[in-house]
């Protein structure tokens, strides 16, 4: 199999291309970039520049936030199938949190001009792209508040405060 | 059988970086962080106690009233123990600790449950403990003490230790550790130090000669010999880990930190030997101290019997160091609570005597303190006053060797 049809292949299993037809699959392979990173390696710091995403091929990465000095919260664990940095495609801010690679790492990387290109060329496919990306920002979201309840009894377990009865 | 309803303790998982690129990730358990809370009182204008006898049970309670708020609180006297600790230098593990060696047993119950009565009268405060923190945390303004109190937290946070160094200790332990706890080798330690000792003395007599044997390096010397005793302590620390697994208790922690955020230093954590015998403890308090006893002592005799020259000067510096170690680590009347210090606490059941010791000379000099003395507040005076003593000596003895040294 070639090196294109094993990448079609692959988002096939990404959720934000499963409604695409094949010529659509087949036509973006041609616009995503390999990217490998070592374990332990930085792909991009919270804070920096950033018009590409991300979608995980091979390998495991950590989402992390600055809390302080040298010490980061891990938000999250990417793997394969999954994707992340598509915030800075949308609204130009820098990036909000590290990756960093977990493990040996296989990206693939889609820019701004790609995605521009595929909305004007193929609304269809754009608008399957959005559907998928709407579903998982919706499980992200739960998954924000569900991280921001455990710290909160965490931080409450940790320093005895007992709340009930105040 | 485990209880299924127990609820998950919530966890973070942290990524720390290394100066070198690497990292680790660390999950911290809210448990984990419970124990290591130093709890810190509101300021001693900010709450009064007084004591109340029942005229039934005899039993003695205090109330503990918030002079902002109005509240009061009853405290028994294991709960007063207790809320004498929270000057925030004492961790809910430390506290544990003093509560066993106080009463004989642990109940485990009262320290959360004094917590959050503590916390809703509004008794405990999240400032910054210690008079330096505090100075830094008002001025952080300016840049120069902003960037002094980062450092100070930098290098407290710096910490290389591990919790799965039970086999490491169990192995030295069989590997030969065991010689060390045997008639043989104390009679040996003593011996040795006596030696030592003797060759110090003769050492004296020409302490000048000695100490020119530096030449024009007496900084590096100084330097050096310093940090050969830092490498002394680790092992002054493998020893008292090894006391432990004599005892068949469990060595919790070995690692390396910064104490106060200044003083470089290895530890062991041995609270596992609170669960053992008064003997056992006094073991492991000494044991350790005895590797300054046993390097002074072979570092005088080298002395003693090297050529003239920067060998000579550093086998006597470190020699005395080593001495100097092993008098401060084991003499407990010193301000410090080093092993020797806890040795007479648990001797005395008093695990708090440094801390009402100030306290109580303190309300005297502010003429504060109950007019009626005691038997308690006569060893607080006796603390203090040796202590304070001793360091006089203690520092006229190192300007006499200095004096001495330079003619």
């Amino acid at each position: 199999m070639s090196r294109s049809a094993q990448t079609a292949e692959f988002l096939k299993t990404v959720r934000l291309f499963r409604e695409f037809a094949e010529p659509d699959l087949q036509a973006l392979t041609g616009q995503l970039r390999d990217r490998k990173l070592r374990k332990g390696h930085v792909l991009f710091r919270e804070g920096d520049g950033g018009e590409e995403m991300f979608l995980v091929r091979e390998g495991t990465v950590l989402v992390s936030k600055s809390v302080t000095g040298k010490v980061e919260q891990v938000l999250a664990r990417f793997g394969p199938g999954d994707f992340f940095g598509e915030m800075s495609l949308f609204d130009q801010s820098p990036r909000s949190a590290t990756i960093q690679a977990e493990t040996d790492t296989v990206l693939l990387a889609l820019d701004r001009d790609d995605l521009n290109a595929l909305i004007e060329v193929n609304p269809r496919a754009a608008a399957a792209f959005f559907h998928g990306l709407v579903q998982v920002f919706i499980e992200r979201l739960r998954a924000s508040g569900e991280l921001v309840a455990e710290i909160t009894r965490w931080g409450l377990e940790a320093t005895g405060l007992d709340m009930e009865s105040r | 059988m485990t209880d299924a309803s127990a609820p998950r303790r919530a966890k973070l998982e942290l990524l720390v970086r290394h100066d070198d690129e690497s990292f680790d990730l660390q999950e911290v358990t809210s448990s984990a962080a419970w124990v290591q809370m130093r709890p810190t009182r509101v300021a001693p204008d900010a709450f009064e106690l007084a004591e109340v006898t029942s005229r039934v049970s005899r039993e003695h309670n205090f109330i503990l009233k918030n002079r902002k708020t109005e509240r009061f609180l009853m405290l028994s006297e294991p709960e007063r123990f207790l809320w004498d600790q929270m000057a925030g230098h004492t961790s809910l593990q430390e506290m544990a600790t003093a509560y066993v060696l106080k009463y004989g047993e642990f109940n485990f119950d009262i320290i959360p449950s004094l917590i959050r009565k503590l916390q809703q009268a509004q008794l405990l405060t999240l400032e910054p403990a210690g008079r330096l923190r505090r100075v830094l945390a008002r001025n952080r303004r300016r840049r120069i003490l902003r960037a002094a109190e980062t450092a100070l937290f930098a290098l407290e946070r710096i910490n290389v230790s591990s919790q799965h160094v039970q086999p490491f200790f169990g192995h030295l332990y069989r590997w030969g550790g065991f010689l060390l706890f045997t008639p043989a080798v104390a009679v040996a330690c003593v011996l040795l130090g006596v030696l030592g000792l003797a060759a110090g003395v003769r050492l004296w007599a020409s302490t000048e000669a000695i100490a020119s044997g530096f030449g024009g390096h007496a900084v590096a010397a100084i330097l050096s010999v310093k940090l050969l005793l830092l490498a002394t302590v680790a092992l002054h620390q493998l020893v008292h880990g090894l006391a432990l697994v004599h005892y068949g208790r469990r060595v919790r922690e070995l690692g390396f930190t910064f104490l106060h955020g200044i003083l470089p230093t290895f530890y062991v954590d041995v609270t596992d030997i609170f669960m053992a015998s008064r003997r056992a403890r006094v073991v492991t308090a000494v044991s350790g101290t005895l590797v300054h006893l046993v390097l002074g002592a072979l570092w005088f005799l080298v002395a003693l019997y090297a050529p003239p020259g920067f060998f000579r000067a550093f086998a006597a510096a470190s020699g005395l160091i080593q001495f100097q170690t092993f008098v401060i680590a084991l003499y407990p009347f010193c301000f410090l609570e080093m092993d020797g210090y806890h040795v007479l606490v648990d001797a005395l059941g008093v695990p708090t005597l440094k801390s009402d010791a100030l306290a109580y000379v303190g309300a005297i000099l502010r003429g504060a303190a109950p007019a009626r003395p005691s038997r308690e507040t006569a060893l607080y005076v006796g603390y203090v006053a040796l202590s304070a003593l001793s360091v006089a000596g203690f520092v006229a003895f190192n300007v006499v060797l200095i004096l001495h040294a330079t003619g």
